[in-house]
């Protein structure tokens, strides 16, 4: 059995009397992306604060690559990469002097800077300071740096967030290319488009607890109710007709409504994953 | 904590201090105040009187002005050249001392003396050439002055208000190396979150903040020097001097990395450090008021750095005679280790907070 890459059992924080994450437990394999779905506020963010040691749990345990995370161990620190949410870069350094900056902290003599730079389209930009940098520039940055020690485990806090779809979908490219390198990924968004896309499982978290955890397509079969469209001529208009495929009569009505001269088209619907989060929780993924 | 990796910030530190306007205006001040103050009150547009010489007789009259402080000799071997450098206001006078000129005086003949004086030169040098020209001939006679000059000082002897203003130019520069720009830099990487990023790669706090303490006692330390030089109080023990201003550096460095892990933003640094600005600045106000009780001076913690600095540079002392207040500063500084680490990890606790 393979030794998850992060195991997680029981972790809690919370800032004051407000419990922010209130025991959850999850892990992720090499290799594997796990996407923590879930609104503004859900605990997202403090679980990835946790696991990176720039907070420490009031409860439970975590290991990242079989390293106890409240040992402060620099051996942890140099196998992973973080993209915070922030964007924090040096804007009075250019690009190169970012990445061989944080490299060299790795303790990497000679880093890749101009190939990882390359693989999020910055390389013509590389001896630009990073202030001249458009947002998606500077996001595009901040994964690189994540990226510049080539880590075993990748905590990306939001990392398309805001962005536009061209470079959001060149993101999540480079993203994937790590998991298919090894990279255990953990991803925080309440994007459940990129969850759905990007995700190998997603874990929907509300409240700092984790409601369900699966892959996508597990999350709709078991949540989400399947059904169909079908558009009708109506005289001068066009009528439409939903029909759950579990429900009683739905086959008959189904086989009538295509037998009709006036249908237009028929659509099979799948239940979405903001659908099926609010099914769960109650509420919305906007925050 | 890793001394490669402090030393990985603070070479990162070094390489874009000098892209801040900070910075720029870290190196500036000391600099601008050093001249304003000599314009005030120091002599650089008040030239000691220049003095030229052609002497052909080896004269004691030219032995005699060689040998005074306050006037700038030039030895010349040509009349004509020295009467042109006159003319050219390159001198404020030219004396020429033919041969046989001190024989002749002595022999109580009365030789010619030709004493040409720039048109342009200022009244007093003219002055104080003429008497002194003067002045050394009757002595070369062995006449006596016609009157007894009896010098009664008004005021305060003492130094002169430019060398007691040297504490505050240097002081200037070690606050403005020594705190500022340690504290905005550790304040700037909080505002642009770069201090958490640091601190999820393998450098600890503990490496940045060591790399920013180093980089605040390199800048003080280069330009308080540097400020000393400017001001003519760097003297023959030089390495005396830079062994205390070193100490001076590296507790200005603490402070300034206290105020940095404390303010939360660069606001709050710079009003910390305006609000501060008067229990830091103090000690120097002792040395342009030297008739305050100079016992309150030392309630001050930078008296502890400043009167070294004064003691061994402006006043040319040694360094064993200020032991004991270049031990309270190195106390100083290694008691504040502690509270600047304590602040620095609950501001790290609270960033990571938010």
């Amino acid at each position: 059995m393979t030794v998850p890459a992060i195991n997680v059992e029981g972790l809690r924080f919370s800032y004051g009397d407000l419990e922010a994450v209130k025991g959850i437990s999850f892990d992720v394999q090499p290799g594997e992306i796990l996407g923590f779905l879930g609104p503004n506020g859900a605990g997202k963010s403090t679980t990835i604060k946790m696991l990176t040691g720039q907070i420490t749990p009031k409860g439970g345990k975590a290991q990242v690559l079989g390293i106890d995370i409240s040992a402060d161990d620099a051996d942890l620190q140099a196998q992973i990469g973080v993209c915070f949410e922030e964007k924090n870069l040096y804007l009075n350094m250019s690009a190169k002097e970012n990445l061989d900056f944080y490299a060299s902290l790795f303790g990497i003599k000679e880093p890749e800077t101009m190939e990882i730079l390359r693989r999020v389209g910055l390389a013509e930009r590389a001896k630009d300071r990073v202030h001249t940098f458009s947002k998606g520039m500077r996001q595009r940055m901040m994964i690189s740096r994540a990226f510049v020690n080539k880590p075993k485990v990748l905590f990306l806090d939001e990392p398309t967030d805001g962005l536009d779809p061209v470079t959001s979908a060149s993101i999540r490219k480079t993203i994937r290319e790590e998991a298919d390198r090894g990279a255990a990924v953990l991803l925080t968004t309440h994007d459940m488009f990129e969850a759905d896309e990007l995700s190998d499982r997603i874990a929907f978290l509300n409240d700092g607890e984790i409601v369900a955890i699966d892959t996508a397509e597990n999350l709709k079969l078991k949540y989400g109710t399947r059904s169909v469209k079908v558009r009708l001529r109506d005289g001068a208009g066009v009528r439409e007709e939903h029909i759950e495929l579990a429900s009683d009569g739905s086959s008959a009505r189904l086989a009538e409504l295509a037998a009709s001269p006036d249908l237009l088209t028929i659509h099979t619907e799948e239940a979405t994953l903001e659908k099926i989060f609010i099914e769960l929780t109650g509420r919305g993924l906007a925050g | 904590m890793s001394p490669k990796l402090t030393w990985k910030v603070l070479r990162k530190d070094m390489a874009i201090g000098p892209r801040s306007p900070l910075f720029l205006w870290m190196i500036v001040l000391p600099f601008a105040m050093t001249l304003i103050l000599q314009v005030a009150f120091g002599s650089l547009f008040n030239p000691e009187p220049r003095l030229g010489i052609v002497d052909d007789g080896s004269s004691e009259i030219t032995a005699q002005i060689e040998k005074m402080d306050g006037v700038t000799l030039t030895l010349l071997d040509d009349a004509e050249e020295l009467k042109r450098q006159v003319e050219a206001n390159d001198l404020d006078a030219g004396l020429i001392l033919p041969a046989g000129f001190d024989a002749a005086v002595k022999g109580g003949e009365k030789p010619d003396l030709q004493f040409y004086v720039g048109g342009e030169s200022l009244a007093s040098n003219r002055i104080i050439l003429t008497v002194t020209a003067i002045d050394l001939v009757r002595e070369l006679e062995g006449s006596a002055a016609p009157v007894t000059v009896d010098v009664v000082n008004f005021g305060t002897v003492g130094l002169p208000i430019s060398v007691r203003l040297v504490p505050v130019i240097v002081f200037y520069a070690l606050v403005m190396a020594g705190i500022f720009i340690p504290g905005s830099n550790l304040v700037e990487e909080k505002e642009q979150g770069t201090l958490m990023a640091l601190l999820v790669s393998p450098a600890k706090i503990g490496d940045v903040l060591t790399a920013k303490w180093a980089l605040g006692t390199i800048l003080a330390t280069v330009m308080a020097t540097a400020t000393l030089a400017l001001n003519q109080a760097l003297g023959g023990n030089w390495l005396q001097v830079l062994v205390v201003v070193v100490i001076a550096a590296s507790l200005s460095s603490m402070v300034g990395l206290l105020i940095g892990t404390f303010a939360k933003d660069s606001a709050m640094m710079f009003g910390l450090v305006k609000g501060l600005g008067i229990f830091l600045f103090a000690p120097t106000m002792f040395y342009i008021f030297p008739e305050w009780p100079q016992w309150i001076a030392k309630l001050f913690p930078l008296y502890w750095i400043i009167e070294p600095i004064w003691h061994v540079s402006v006043m040319g002392g040694s360094i064993s005679e200020v032991w004991f207040e270049l031990a309270v500063a190195v106390g100083i500084t290694v008691a504040l280790i502690p509270v600047v680490g304590f602040v620095a990890r609950r501001v790290q606790a609270q960033m990571a907070a938010r």
